[in-house]
């Protein structure tokens, strides 16, 4: 009894820092942001302390409502493809033998500790009218003038794919990399099909490692902007890039508050939503 | 388990090649005379020179990887700490604190950055280093503890078990069995982590003080008057020194592992 | 298998201490004087930087902002302290000194202060020249590629022709983009009326189906790349794009010229206001100054610093006389504000 006791007592010791640090430095200030949200703004900086509902009857003007779909559009398209290109790509990395797994672990790293932004630039280089794509095509006399690939819908998708690619990657090797795959050939072994035991041991085991993989992916795709500026022209209007403007050229602090509390719920909605529907419910995991 | 099929090692080639295409773009212009980026003029060294030469770039290459450092140092022991410390202690508050800890990365850098500038001058921290560590922890933790999670659930814990039935004290069963088990997991999101940090900006530039600049706000401000060939060789020894810290860190790990493997030898000879 | 990757981590975050212990290492220990600059990035050549060091020992902290609102954001909750000398836009400025965050120059430790040049003078910002000191001036411009567009652009109205279908480049400021509809109609950059801002949305919508990009940095790459074959940009990248293609034609708009000055100020709480002083009186050189203006590529708002900078130059950087009839985009009220932030809006869904 007194041993349960204090076996308890160090576990909880554990979870203080995060508890201290998520409530000091995370809640504190989105509570502000929460309360941000629900004042007027003031004339040239900040807020006044009018208490107004007005930030979120704007988010419903038709201009707004759609930022918004377009910005889910945008996020669960490159999600898709991220999960259909990722997927298989940790999957298969899990089954290297253990020298090349390292290596590919190094291999997806590396590009990452170089800027992001560098990275995007690196890819209009080759994609842009006369570019180095255009230069060798045309070079091998396969077209003739110049793709105008750049600054359309397709070419903020993948680039958008492209970021957030590897943390799909990872979550899902780190989940297939413990993969008891003795299960697996039980389950051939049984009669299964190559397919069916993928869907009953593999995909079930590997769940918490695509769903981690999922919510890295869609999460921050609902809120980035910039791959959609670069790439897209700036033609894009996404939820982040108007956050953006209200809170610099409009100085409109409490409407952009506003706007980031519905991004949020939002997402989480979306989150919640997309665990139900896949019965990862029971799963550890978030929400 | 079986081996992949060669169509499954030509998939993971292409893909890890097509990352690479603006890497090595990047590269080679970092060597272009001329100073528009879109333009190839011939070879030269001089942005490297010009690099070597500027010194801001070296202060906030050096203030970068102090900020690396303790806000990957602060996520990898809050995050792993807390991802176990879950798995144990299962209560609702949990998924609470696990919801809110992901906001960070849920929400657009750039309110952040605003809500931590105001939320800071509340608490009167002095804009500079400390307020950078703060912010970057707060968007770094997610990656460990969700990393670090998704190795955790399922996890058999008879083995746990079975060394405290052995009489090992909590400590020494976490360190022995647990912590093993989930050190990949750890490791890739502190990988995860230094990159982001490396990274950030828009929140950045909020919370940052006078007297300290960091590497990604010096490179988008840079970009922003003009893509320079001076960014790219940055890129490019960046780059390089990554590279070679992995070699590095290889080369030491597997002596070490050498070393040891030669101790347990001789016990076992013994 | 476990035991490898433990030590490898292991000699990774070794390596990693030793980099960061050698690097605070290297920190200085002295105490010295200081100067905390806060503009954007690029805006002084380093042989001005360092010659100001050199001369008087002041170490000089040049930090960056990305917006002129994150830096008056900044400013507010600092309580104008923490930075000594800030250079921004003037709409900014004025909204600063308004928030008091500006403090009073003390034009006795200013010598120079004569060198600037007038024009730039008593603008609305600072009517009485009390809290700033111009450095640099901007006209966003049309630049186009004569063997391409086939006809001669001569205004704003040009860029609405049904040739240049997804072929033009744009800034993306939305009081500058909304202005220029606003112009082509001959009304004020800085109309509050709300239904000539609608109408302008509406005559902006129909530019949509020629806009190949928006972008607000390094926008003359898409013209230099031949991407765009014309392109409306700010002053600095009318000039980095001459500078790479001579070709290319520059078209001063005949509806009438957008005007835009940034100056230099002391927030009010500035620890180290003495060195700001110092630093103004420095750049007010007239050899100093032309180094300042050849290197960012705006109007040169020194007078004194005109002979001084390079035959080659002087065309782009000294203003011409008729240049100065421009009209400078100002604060609006906030109804007005909000309407070009919403019709800009929908003008970008338009272009997708």
């Amino acid at each position: 009894m007194t041993m349960k006791k204090r076996k308890n007592k160090s576990i909880y010791l554990m979870l203080v820092p995060i508890y201290a640090f998520t409530i000091i430095f995370v809640l504190f200030p989105i509570l502000y942001m929460i309360l941000l949200s629900f004042l007027s703004k003031a004339e040239v900086w900040g807020v006044v302390k009018e208490v107004t509902l007005d930030n979120y009857k704007k988010i419903t003007e038709p201009l707004y409502i759609k930022t918004f779909l377009d910005s889910i559009k945008l996020a669960a398209i490159s999600t898709g493809f991220v999960v259909l290109l990722g997927y298989p790509f940790g999957y298969f990395m899990a089954k290297l033998s253990k020298k090349w797994k390292r290596r590919m672990m190094e291999l997806i790293m590396v590009p990452f500790w170089t800027s992001g932004l560098m990275r995007l630039y690196g890819w209009i280089i080759v994609f842009r009218s006369n570019g180095t794509l255009d230069q060798i095509l045309m070079g091998l006399h396969i077209t003739k003038s110049p793709l105008k690939l750049l600054y359309s819908y397709e070419a903020v998708v993948v680039g958008m794919i492209y970021a957030l690619m590897p943390f799909m990657v990872l979550s899902v090797y780190s989940s297939a990399e413990k993969m008891d795959w003795t299960l697996v050939e039980a389950a051939r072994d049984l009669g299964a099909t190559k397919f069916k035991a993928f869907i009953t041991i593999t995909l079930k085991q590997t769940m918490p490692g695509l769903l981690s993989g999922v919510i890295l992916t869609f999460v921050p795709s609902m809120g980035m902007f910039f791959v959609a500026d670069l790439l897209g022209g700036n033609k894009i209007v996404l939820v982040g890039s108007v956050i953006q403007e209200q809170l610099t050229k409009g100085r409109n602090l409490p409407f952009a508050a506003a706007m980031s509390v519905v991004l949020m719920l939002l997402t989480t909605m979306l989150i919640s939503l997309y665990k139900r529907v896949t019965g990862s419910g029971e799963m550890e995991g978030l929400v | 388990m079986k081996k992949n099929s060669k169509l499954t090692n030509f998939y993971l080639a292409l893909m890890i090649i097509i990352t690479y295409i603006p890497i090595v773009i990047t590269v080679v212009y970092s060597f272009n005379e001329s100073k528009i980026s879109t333009i190839w003029s011939g070879i030269s060294l001089k942005w490297y020179e010009e690099l070597f030469r500027d010194r801001d770039m070296k202060e906030a290459l050096r203030n970068s990887l102090v900020l690396a450092f303790f806000c990957c140092s602060l996520s990898a022991i809050i995050g792993t700490l807390g991802a176990v410390g879950m798995s144990k202690v299962k209560t609702k508050a949990n998924h609470v604190i696990e919801y809110l800890a992901t906001i960070p990365i849920m929400i657009p850098e750039i309110i952040l950055g605003m809500v931590f500038l105001a939320v800071f001058s509340l608490l009167s921290i002095p804009f500079g280093m400390t307020t950078l560590v703060i912010a970057h922890t707060s968007f770094c933790i997610p990656y460990v503890l969700l990393n670090v999670k998704a190795r955790l659930a399922g996890m058999d814990g008879s083995l746990e078990e079975a060394a405290r039935d052995l009489g090992a004290g909590r400590f020494r069963a976490f360190i022995d069995i647990v912590l093993p088990l989930i050190t990949p997991a750890i490791l890739s999101g502190v990988l995860l982590s230094f990159a982001m940090s490396f990274d950030d900006v828009v929140i950045s530039i909020f919370v940052t003080g006078p007297k300290v600049n960091i590497l990604p706000v010096k490179i988008y401000t840079k970009i922003k008057t003009g893509v320079t060939p001076e960014i790219n060789a940055l890129a490019t020894v960046l780059l390089a020194a990554t590279v070679l810290l992995l070699f590095l860190s290889g080369w030491i790990g597997r002596r070490a592992g050498r070393f040891e493997n030669k101790e347990d030898g001789n016990e076992e000879r013994n | 298998m476990k035991k490898g990757i433990k030590k490898r981590a292991a000699a990774l975050i070794l390596i990693m201490t030793c980099i960061v212990a050698a690097c605070s290492g290297c920190k200085k220990s002295e105490e010295e004087k200081e100067l905390n600059l806060y503009t954007w990035d690029g805006m002084f050549p380093q042989e001005v930087l360092d010659g100001f060091e050199d001369e008087t020992g002041i170490k000089i902290y040049y930090s960056n902002f990305d917006y002129d609102e994150d830096m008056l954001a900044k400013l507010e909750e600092t309580k104008g302290g923490d930075y000594d000398l800030v250079i921004a836009d003037d709409y900014i400025i004025e909204l600063a000194i308004k928030e008091g965050l500006v403090q009073k120059l003390d034009k006795t430790k200013i010598s120079n202060f004569s060198n600037i040049n007038s024009l730039y003078q008593g603008q609305f910002y600072d009517e009485t020249d009390e809290y700033t000191v111009p450095y640099g001036a901007g006209i966003p411009l049309i630049v186009y590629d004569p063997a391409v567009v086939g006809f001669e652009i001569t205004g704003y109205a040009d860029l609405w022709d049904a040739s240049l279908k997804d072929s033009v480049a744009i800034i993306g400021n939305y009081r500058v983009i909304d202005g220029i509809a606003l112009k082509t109609m001959e009304e004020s950059f800085n109309t509050e009326d709300l239904s000539v801002i609608e109408a302008a949305g509406e005559k902006l919508k129909e530019l949509a189906p020629n806009i190949r990009v928006i972008n607000d940095n390094n926008t003359q790459d898409f013209i230099i790349s031949g991407e765009v074959s014309a392109a409306f940009l700010y002053t600095s990248q009318v000039n980095q794009a001459l500078a790479a293609r001579p070709d290319l034609k520059v078209a001063y708009p005949k509806e009438g010229l957008g005007f835009g000055i940034m100056a230099a100020f002391v927030p009010s709480m500035a620890p180290n206001a003495d060195e700001a002083h110092q630093f103004l009186e420095y750049i007010l050189r007239p050899e100093v100054s032309a180094k300042c203006f050849e290197y960012i590529g705006y109007y040169c708002t020194n007078k004194a610093a005109e002979e001084y900078i390079s035959e080659e130059l002087k065309d782009v950087l000294v203003v011409p006389e008729s240049v100065t009839e421009g009209e400078i985009i100002q604060n609006i009220s906030e109804e007005a504000e909000e309407l070009h932030s919403k019709i800009w809006n929908e003008f970008k869904a338009e272009c997708d």
